[in-house]
Parts: structure tokens; C-alpha cells; sequence
């Protein structure tokens, strides 16, 4: 057949999957976006994020043990881009109480800053599930902000043990929502699936140090972990004593010491 | 000079269906309005099954089982038939009552305006909706059968014959209409304040039942702000209980329901979510019997210019609309603010506030906060989180625990004394410490024994560096 030939003999003219579409990408590429990402403020992550940066328009689930870890120093500078540019952030259920002074010595600015507290944190529920209703009050109130799309860049922090399709709610809601959208979630969900495009897993890497671990993006699966240095806490000479102390347990612990003042160490 | 009249036939059917629950599915059950006993109107539902005005109340029933029965109510009609003519108060200044189901408009001079006759009467249609009422077109039947399709077939007829069969009052109409005789009209003037009631026709126990009934009275509410171009600020919405509920003479009569607005506005959708939402927070005594919806708190201004793309004037105003919708559910103080305070001591050195409601930054107390004081502020570390109660830590060989490891400290001492005067006073040695993880954490001891009589001994986490 004429038709089929022609079709066998001009595999070059067809159009490259990837150019067909942007939800369209082969396993070794990075994803593409139409939506301009919002650079993180880390080199060594945006080189790993899709689009170079944060995604608009779509939640980003980070996974992490415990508050206090550098969380908000990683996204801090995301945020006060987006506050410079005129917008609101909107946090949800903080697990502790922000100190302004601190969010302000990250270049935040406390008065473009709403703290939603829906006061559904501390009812307990039956077999150790939140309660019901307080979730729902929850899940609304970040929903209604994400579907308004007048909010610059949100923040929450949502119930533990969150049903798979409460998260898909909220990631429809997300693409009304131009500006990032972060989820922070306990450590203990990262096996089950998630419709959130991009999932991280954060630990602490050492004093003002930040381990990230892309669990999920729109591209190919990575295996290493990237080292963040954050913006410091610590004096230099605090900065030795801590590396100094983390050799000191290394060598106790019998393994060989790790590579120091590189930005990202592949751990794999 | 150019009219258009409203011609309400069902005005008397509707305003009765608006009292109803709302029923399964949209089909209109079979409706009847009586009045000393006899049927005085019957909806199409009702006229298939046999029912038609001027029968008694027993007979119509017993055409007809299922057949609804209610009450003609010449003040409810009334009332009605005022907030159509508000909801054409839009359209032109001069309207006037045709009594008892009528409303005419003089609307000449807004032809242009509205884009012509067939664009006007689509607007009026649109408007009447909300309401529940609906245009309609109906023929002189009687007229018809004569062969007499025009005005103009009618006037060509001869006068005395005219009066003879059909009475004196059609032809002084007749003259009215062509203006051979003064016909005086009045028009209707706005009240000052809104003030509208609707008695339910079955109780209402449930939320869902008051709102359907609120539906109608914030239609006639949006009708009366949209015919004096104005937006509401404040309205009441009262719910009437049915007395003596269950013999408890503690049940109030009475439950009114106040709602503020942060921006006037006159959007059906938007006023209908804020009272969902606050009377989903309400939990009513009683059931319901009527409902009285009032306002007198509005604001005269411009429309607000609809845009293309967003500004941030229109998104100021979205977000008004959020904030609005957020703390009309969870309670005004839960959506604050963060707000510095000029004080060393970590507990005080920040208080949460209730933001404003339009999401404008708060007024200022106390001094204002320099740059300088900011950037000061920078050469000392301060975590984010902070602990609401500085949390004891366990000790061993008095070196602080934090989840059964040891803990490390990395800088310090940073000594904050302060407070000595409000009676709070303060002595701490501050160090910043490593967890095994490389979390870092900030923690304190009491400077001196004596000052550890009043904190406690040993160590304290005070907060986390996140």
C-alpha cells in the first residue's frame, strides 16, 4: 500500500512526541510547561525541577519527619518573590507559632502574610483519625483560597493519613491558582500515590543543610539526593564546629569522611 | 411616549410558590389559591386536572387529591408585585402600578440605551427571573373570537356597540391608552429602607429550607439596590420561630441574623454564600414560620468596571471576597496576622492579630519599625518556629536531650535579660544546638540559681530553625 510506504519511508518528518504537546515528554526528558515556573533561589534544584522552578498552577507535596528542618528557609525565597511582586501568601495550619523576626530576616514581609488558623488542629478523632468535620474545615479553607486564584503562593500544612481523592480535590482546585502551591505532608505517606506533579522528600542534611530527594517529577526518575546549603543560622566558626563534630562521628562510626563544600553530593 | 406593560397574571401563583419548600426535581406540583372557599387561581398542573377558578375548595379537591391548596394573600401579592417593579426601576425612572397585577414602564427614553425593544424586554425578562416570575403573553380570547386581532380592528368598531357588549370600562381604557382622556400616572417611589417578609408555607427545620425561602427575599433585596444603583453594606435576616416549641418558654421568638460586608455589593451569588455560611454556623431554637429580610445600610457608588485581564484593583477585591468567605465560616479572629513587636523576649517579640477584612495591613501600634532595627536584627539568628511553652528538656551529664539523643551545641551563649520591668523578667543563656540529624534547634538555660527558682532548672527548648 502506497499509504503505508510512504509512511514507513519518512519516519523523520513526523513530529518529535515531544513537540506534539507539553504534557507530552519522553521518559529521559524533563517535563515542560506553558506556565512559566518560579525559580526556587537554589541552582543545584531548579536544574532539577521541570521548567526550572516551582510549578503554577499545581500543588507540590513536600514530605518531611518533623517541622524545623529548613523547610522554610527552601521555600523563603520563592515566597518573597512572590511578595515583591505584589501578592499575597497564605499559610495554612502552621504546626507552631511563626516568629515575624525570623520571616523577616529571610527577606519575608509580615504584612503580605495571612496565617489561616482553622482551629481544627488539636480535636481529636476516633481510632486516632482527625476528626472529620475538622479536616473538612481544613480542606475548604485551602480550597476556597486555591479556587479564588487571588492568592500569590499558599502554604499548608494538611491533616495526617489524607485520602488519596481530599488531595485530588485540591489539585483541581490548584489550577485556578497562578502561583505555587506547597503541601506539607508527613514522611509516612511518600508509598502511597499522589496527584500532586511533584513530590519531594526533605531530611536534614547536616547544620544549615537541606537533603532533598525528588520522589516524583515530570521527567525521569533521579536517583541522588541533592544537598542544599541553606542560608546560614550558624557563625562560621559554629559552621566548623559542626562539620568538625560530624567527622568526629563519622570517624566514630568507622566510614570514611564525606565530601566536603560541595553543593550537592550524590549519595546514591 | 412608549410603554411596556407587565402584565402579572400569575403574580398571586407565583408569590405562593415561592413560600414552598423546594421541591424534588423542578416539576411545579398542581397549585391552587382559594379565597372565602373558592378556587380564585389555578396553575396549568392544576387546570389539567380539572380544576379552575370559581369552583368550590371541596369540589377542587375532590377533582383532584394531590391538589396543593393555599391561601390567596392580597399582601403577599403586594409585596411582590412591589419588587417586580423595583427590578424595573432598573430600566427607567418612571414605572407605575397597574393595579392589581400589572406594572407599566415608560421607557421611551431608555430605548437607546438598552439596544431597542427586543434587547429591553430580554433584560426585563432576565431580571424578572430571580424573582420567580416570568413574562407572559396572553390573548383577549373573547376579542380573538370576534375576529378582532388589533387595537386598531377595535377601534374601527362602533363605539356605542362596544359599550353595549362589553361595558363602559373598555372603552375609557381604550381612550386612556390612545390619550383622548387624561390618564395620570404616578410613579412608584423607592423606599429608604428595604423591608421584605415571607411567610413559609411548611416550616422550615433545616438550613437548606430557610435558604430556599431567603432565595426570593434576596432577589427582591438585589432588585431594590440595582434600581437605585446602589450596593449593600449591611442586612438582616430574620427568622420567625414557630411559638411554643416543645411548651420551652426560654425558645426565643425570634433569631435575627446580622451580616456586614467588607465591600458593598449587590451580587446574588456572593450574598447568598455569606449567609450559607453563617447560617450554617447558627443553630436555630425553633423551627421556622417566616422570614423577614431588611436592610437600610448601603452605599451609593459607581458599578465596578468589569475587566478583561486582572488588575490589582480587581483582584484586591477577590481577595476581599475570600477573606470575606474564610472568616464567615471559621470565625473572624482565625485569619490573622502576623505582627512584630519590639521586644528581646521570644514570647513577646510577636502577637497574632484578626486581619483586616479587606486585607489591607493593620494600623500600627507603638513604634514603627525602622530598617535599621530589622537589619539589626539580622546579625542574631532567630528561628522560625517558635514553641508556644518552652518545653523541658531531660538531662544527661547535664548535657540536654531532645527525643532521647543528646544534643550539641553549636553557638552561644546569646544572653537575653529583659522584662525587669512589667514583673515577666527574663534570664537566659540562649545556645543554638544540633540534633543528631543536623536539625538545628534553639535552646535556653536560666542564667543564675536565682532566677531558676522562678523558670526551672536544666534546659528548655524554645524553638526550631525551619
Amino acid at each position: 500500500m502506497p499509504s503505508t510506504a510512504s509512511f514507513a519511508a519518512a519516519p523523520a518528518r513526523l513530529p518529535l512526541p515531544e513537540r506534539l504537546h507539553t504534557s507530552v515528554w519522553r521518559g529521559h526528558q524533563m517535563g515542560r510547561s506553558v506556565e512559566r515556573a518560579l525559580p526556587s533561589g537554589f541552582a543545584a534544584l531548579d536544574a532539577q525541577l521541570p521548567g526550572g522552578g516551582w510549578p503554577r498552577r499545581a500543588l507540590s507535596e513536600l514530605l518531611l519527619p518533623h517541622p524545623g528542618l529548613g523547610e522554610i528557609r527552601l521555600l523563603a525565597p520563592s515566597l518573597a518573590a512572590t511578595q515583591r511582586a505584589g501578592r499575597l501568601v497564605m499559610l495554612f495550619d502552621p504546626p507552631a507559632a511563626l516568629s515575624a523576626w525570623a520571616l523577616m530576616q529571610m527577606g519575608l514581609d509580615p504584612e503580605q502574610l495571612l496565617v489561616i488558623d482553622t482551629g481544627t488542629q488539636g480535636i481529636p478523632g476516633v481510632d486516632g483519625r482527625p476528626h472529620e468535620a475538622g479536616v473538612d474545615a481544613r480542606l475548604w479553607a485551602l480550597e476556597q483560597a486555591l479556587h479564588s486564584g487571588h492568592v500569590g503562593a499558599v502554604l499548608a500544612w494538611l491533616p495526617p493519613r489524607l485520602r488519596a481523592e481530599r488531595l485530588r480535590r485540591l489539585q483541581v482546585a490548584a489550577h485556578a491558582h497562578d502561583g505555587p502551591a506547597f503541601v506539607l505532608r508527613e514522611m509516612a505517606v511518600q508509598q502511597q500515590a499522589s496527584p500532586a506533579p511533584l513530590r519531594l522528600a526533605l531530611r536534614a542534611g547536616g547544620a544549615d543543610a537541606l537533603s532533598v530527594r525528588i520522589l516524583k517529577r515530570r521527567g525521569p526518575p533521579l536517583a541522588h539526593e541533592l544537598l542544599l546549603e541553606l542560608p546560614p543560622v550558624l557563625s562560621a566558626s559554629a559552621t566548623r564546629k559542626a562539620r568538625e563534630l560530624a567527622v568526629q562521628a563519622v570517624e566514630a562510626a568507622g566510614a570514611a569522611p564525606p565530601l566536603r563544600a560541595a553543593t550537592f553530593v550524590n549519595l546514591a | 411616549m412608549l410603554w411596556i406593560g407587565l402584565h402579572l397574571p400569575l403574580l398571586p401563583l407565583e408569590s405562593f410558590l415561592a413560600t414552598l419548600p423546594a421541591g424534588p426535581g423542578g416539576s411545579e406540583p398542581a397549585v391552587a389559591l382559594v379565597e372565602a372557599h373558592r378556587i380564585v387561581h389555578a396553575n396549568a398542573g392544576a387546570q389539567a386536572l380539572g380544576v379552575k377558578p370559581g369552583l368550590k375548595r371541596a369540589t377542587a379537591l375532590a377533582l383532584a387529591p394531590q391538589l396543593l391548596i393555599g391561601q390567596a394573600d392580597a399582601l403577599r401579592d403586594r409585596q411582590a408585585l412591589t419588587s417586580v417593579a423595583h427590578a424595573a426601576l432598573a430600566f427607567t425612572p418612571a414605572v407605575s402600578f397597574a393595579l392589581p397585577q400589572g406594572v407599566l414602564l415608560e421607557v421611551e427614553a431608555s430605548l437607546r440605551y438598552f439596544g431597542g425593544h427586543d434587547a429591553l424586554l430580554q433584560r426585563l425578562r432576565d431580571a424578572l427571573r430571580p424573582l420567580g416570575h416570568a413574562l407572559h403573553c396572553e390573548h383577549w380570547e373573547a376579542l380573538q373570537g370576534m375576529g378582532l386581532n388589533t387595537l386598531g380592528d377595535l377601534r374601527s368598531l362602533p363605539r356605542a356597540g362596544l359599550t353595549r357588549r362589553f361595558g363602559e370600562a373598555l372603552l375609557v381604557e381604550l381612550d386612556s391608552a390612545l390619550g383622548r382622556r387624561p390618564d395620570p400616572r404616578a410613579s412608584i417611589e423607592l423606599p429608604a429602607s428595604f423591608d421584605s417578609a415571607l411567610e413559609l408555607f411548611a416550616r422550615a427545620d433545616t438550613t437548606e429550607q430557610v435558604l430556599h425561602g431567603a432565595q426570593v427575599l434576596l432577589a427582591r433585596l438585589v432588585a431594590w439596590l440595582a434600581a437605585q444603583h446602589a450596593f449593600v453594606r449591611r442586612f438582616s435576616l430574620q427568622m420567625k420561630h414557630e411559638p411554643r416549641w416543645r411548651r420551652d418558654a426560654g425558645t426565643p421568638l425570634h433569631t435575627t441574623l446580622e451580616i456586614a460586608l467588607a465591600e458593598p455589593s449587590r451580587d446574588p451569588k456572593h450574598l447568598m454564600a455569606l449567609l450559607r455560611e453563617r447560617l450554617s454556623q447558627l443553630a436555630l431554637p425553633a423551627p421556622t414560620l417566616e422570614l423577614a429580610l431588611r436592610a437600610s445600610d448601603i452605599a451609593r457608588q459607581p458599578p465596578p468596571n468589569t475587566e478583561l485581564f486582572p488588575t490589582p484593583r480587581s483582584e484586591r477585591e477577590g481577595l476581599t471576597r475570600l477573606l470575606e468567605r474564610l472568616q464567615a465560616r471559621l470565625g473572624r479572629e482565625r485569619v490573622q496576622r502576623l505582627v512584630p513587636v519590639q521586644d528581646h523576649r521570644p514570647e513577646c517579640a510577636g502577637r497574632m492579630e484578626a486581619a483586616a477584612l479587606d486585607g489591607s495591613p493593620p494600623a500600627r501600634t507603638g513604634p514603627p519599625l525602622r530598617r535599621a532595627d530589622v537589619l539589626a536584627r539580622r546579625a542574631v539568628a532567630r528561628p522560625v518556629w517558635l514553641l508556644p511553652q518552652a518545653l523541658p528538656l531531660a538531662q544527661r551529664q547535664s548535657r540536654p536531650l531532645l527525643d532521647g539523643a543528646a544534643l550539641q551545641l553549636l553557638a552561644g551563649p546569646e544572653r537575653i535579660e529583659a522584662g525587669w520591668w512589667d514583673g515577666d523578667a527574663v534570664e537566659r543563656d540562649y545556645f543554638i544546638a544540633q540534633q543528631p540529624d543536623g536539625a538545628l534547634v534553639w535552646i535556653y538555660r536560666a542564667r543564675m540559681p536565682l532566677s531558676a527558682q522562678s523558670e526551672g532548672e536544666g534546659w528548655f527548648l524554645q524553638g526550631r530553625f525551619g
